[in-house]
């Protein structure tokens, strides 16, 4: 059996081994990415089933909990695992050509430890060490906007530095009244300590750690930094910024409020915040004509709508959530990647001067129309099942407050495919306007991950039950506040 | 003062007070000085027994919460490496004029320069013991190169150097728990040394170990950061 703190550990060392192997071996820094997270996908598909039998806790430096610091690997976290592993492997395989200008072997390091930072948020059991693995993934991910070294990307990357710090401490304050009050910052001691969401002791830290969490996740109103961090981001951090990043943030958000608090009394706010980023988002999507800003607003929709199906908070809108948490990474990473590499060759972000790239680089443009179909939600695409899921759970809670709810969403459906299918019909059906491109050739190493994901985008679209199954049981984790506890404290 | 007047002002005002009323309400809330916390009061009573460390925050930091430990250490990283990369990729040179530094700062650095080093060392070796640890150790440490910067001008760190030093105590580190991980019952950081005799300098298990690792990392991670501060002036 493969011990959850392997996926740690080993890209962790790996990590603080590329300057080394800089010096020695420069060829060899590109793999490493790739090799670490090769490794913790097949490790965490391995922990996968038996993670679905019963949860593993790890206890850190052997000490029983509550005493120590935990992982839990269960259904969820070993799942989100495997997904920021796939995108990581594949966005690193995309970044071998790509950033054939800049200095790399940095680039590599914070892009790994970027990555572990998000699997340490999935996997720890533990508020504090949380916040810590959220600084790793925050820090990373400000250099890398910046790492172009352009006008733009420095001052994305100032502005994200900003609100992401205010956000940070915002969620420090909260974990320190929390341990100020309960003595523990376990999140399975805590599920048993708190006891409701009304008294200011447990209120306060909650909407302080929500807040703070919300930055990362893009929550409106707390999302001005995300369209110009990444927009201005490398393609290929873009993706991982996009499809990874905000997405745990929002795990966080969910963990936080279903098992640490229990908070049910707070998912209608969630729901209706959920609704208000999705329509935000998708709104100011519409009047974009930077292609990489009209995805980054896409994002903050695609948000709003996971929140949104966290916030019903039955069985199966959690797992519509989830599955379009899933979804929503998969397709996300697909676009940005397939807009960096015609960006990679046409030189320009304007979606303008995207028209005829159907003729240059069809893959790409094929990758485009593929995620951007799976985004709006058109079957047989990844993105169907869970739009429908979500839909249908907030209908069948049979009330009119949700049946609204729905109107609004399926409203921003429709400009979702909107403002998507202008962008495919500039891509497919417009001559290419004689313009001379930046770039004649354009790296194949950069087709692998857009045919990978646009096999899985389909095939998981044809076929949802390959993983709704494992889906459940994730959502089922993260609603049973009182097996959580069970599980990390014991039945005593 | 007209901007606080200002409707803008007032709500941000309101809102302002909303928060401070509500933290200092959850404030209230705590019991301080009160040995409440089950957590903390095991950390008192077993510490030095468990883990054999007299300092009882060794026994936390390297100890019951290693892994943020390790957390921290990655944040460092992350964040000189961030910050050199930026500044590697900017290529705007900031033009100043250079003064030479004054005859008691060039004394002062060559004498204290080796004193710094020695202190900082202690502190990270004998952080177990007494108060201090591999951070404090280290902090001292790069106090001690820039003053070298300040004082013997035109004398460098070579970079790759200590980037070498940087990477292999932090992968160090992680080894050492990995060890752990094989050795010492199946737990990640475990320490699975002996603890030896209280209070002897070689005691407490990977404890020293982990705070020379942290020191060493720390040190040449912020002469690391001056370096790279200086190169952006020059």
């Amino acid at each position: 059996m493969v011990n959850p703190a392997l996926l740690l550990a080993v890209p962790l060392a790996l990590a603080f081994l590329i300057p080394l192997v800089r010096l020695v071996a420069r060829g060899v820094v590109k793999w490493i990415p790739v090799f670490a997270m090769a490794f913790n996908f097949i490790a965490s598909v391995l922990i996968i089933p038996r993670a679905l039998e019963e949860a593993i806790v790890t206890e850190i430096g052997g000490f029983p909990a509550p005493f120590c610091i935990n992982l839990v690997a269960g259904p969820l976290g070993s799942i989100l695992s495997s997904f920021i592993a796939l995108i990581g492997l594949l966005v690193a395989i995309y970044s071998f050509d790509y950033l054939r200008e800049v200095p790399t072997a940095k680039y590599y390091t914070m892009y790994l430890l970027l990555l572990t930072g998000a699997t340490g948020i999935v996997l720890t059991g533990d508020i504090f060490n949380l916040f810590v693995f959220f600084e790793i993934l925050c820090i990373s991910s400000y250099s890398l906007v910046a790492y172009q070294g352009n006008k733009a990307g420095i001052e994305a990357s100032v502005k994200y530095l900003v609100q992401g710090s205010i956000g940070s401490s915002l969620l420090l304050l909260g974990i320190g009244l929390i341990y100020g009050q309960y003595g523990t910052l376990n999140m399975g001691d805590l599920a048993g300590k708190i006891e409701g969401i009304s008294s200011p002791s447990a209120f306060v830290p909650l909407v302080l750690m929500i807040t703070g969490l919300g930055v990362e996740a893009a929550i409106f109103p707390l999302n001005a930094w995300l369209p110009d961090a990444h927009s201005s981001a490398p393609s290929s951090i873009s993706a991982v910024l996009s499809g990874v990043a905000i997405g745990v943030g929002l795990y966080s958000i969910a963990r936080i409020l279903f098992t640490v608090f229990g908070g049910t009394a707070l998912l209608e706010t969630l729901a209706v915040i959920g609704l208000l980023t999705l329509l935000v988002g998708e709104l100011s999507a519409l009047s974009q004509d930077d292609v990489k800003r009209l995805l980054a607003y896409s994002s903050i929709g695609q948000m709003g709508l996971i929140a949104f199906g966290l916030g019903l908070a039955t069985g199966e809108g959690v797992t519509g959530g989830l599955f379009q948490l899933l979804s929503h990474g998969l397709s996300k990473a697909l676009l940005f990647l397939s807009v960096g590499y015609m960006i990679y060759r046409s030189g320009s972000k304007k979606i303008s001067d995207l028209q005829g790239s159907w003729k240059r680089t069809p893959v790409a443009s094929l990758g485009f129309a593929v995620g951007a179909f799976s985004l709006v939600g058109l079957p047989p695409f990844i993105g169907f099942p869970g739009k429908f899921l979500i839909v249908r759970s907030a209908l069948l809670k049979g009330e009119l407050f949700y049946t609204v709810l729905v109107a609004f969403v399926l409203f921003a459906t429709v400009v979702e495919g909107g403002y998507f299918f202008r962008v495919v019909q500039i891509i497919f059906f417009k001559g290419t306007g004689g313009r001379r491109l930046k770039r004649e050739v354009a790296p194949v190493s950069g087709l692998i991950p857009l045919v990978v994901l646009m096999l899985l985008i389909l095939i998981v679209g044809v076929y949802p039950g390959l993983i709704t199954g494992l889906i459940d049981s994730a959502a089922a984790e993260l609603t049973a506040r009182s097996s959580y506890f069970t599980l990390v404290m014991g039945s005593t | 003062m007209r901007d606080i007047l200002s409707f803008r002002g007032f709500v941000a005002l309101f809102l302002l007070g909303i928060i401070v009323a509500g933290i200092s309400s959850a404030v209230g809330q705590i019991p301080f000085g009160q040995p409440d916390s089950e957590v903390g009061q095991l950390y008192l009573e077993n510490g030095l027994q468990d883990t054999g460390a007299p300092n009882l925050v060794t026994s936390v930091v390297a100890g019951y919460r290693a892994l943020d430990t390790l957390g921290e250490v990655v944040v460092l990283f992350v964040a000189a490496t961030g910050l050199s990369a930026v500044l590697a990729t900017s290529k705007r040179r900031v033009e100043r004029e250079l003064e030479d530094a004054s005859l008691v700062l060039k004394t002062g650095c060559r004498i204290f320069f080796p004193l710094i080093l020695l202190f900082g060392a202690y502190l990270f070796i004998h952080g177990h013991l007494t108060p201090g640890g591999g951070f404090q150790g280290g902090a001292v440490i790069g106090s001690a190169f820039l003053l070298v910067y300040l004082g013997c001008s035109g004398r460098r760190v070579s970079a790759d150097a200590a980037g070498a030093i940087e990477s292999l105590s932090g992968f160090g580190f992680v080894f050492l728990g990995l060890l752990g991980l094989l050795v010492g019952g199946s737990y990640f950081l475990s320490n699975f040394l002996p603890k030896g005799d209280l209070y002897e300098l070689i005691s407490a298990g990977i404890f020293p170990l982990i705070y020379i690792l942290i020191g060493l990392k720390v040190g040449s991670e912020f002469a690391g950061i001056v370096d790279s501060m200086i190169e952006e002036s020059k």
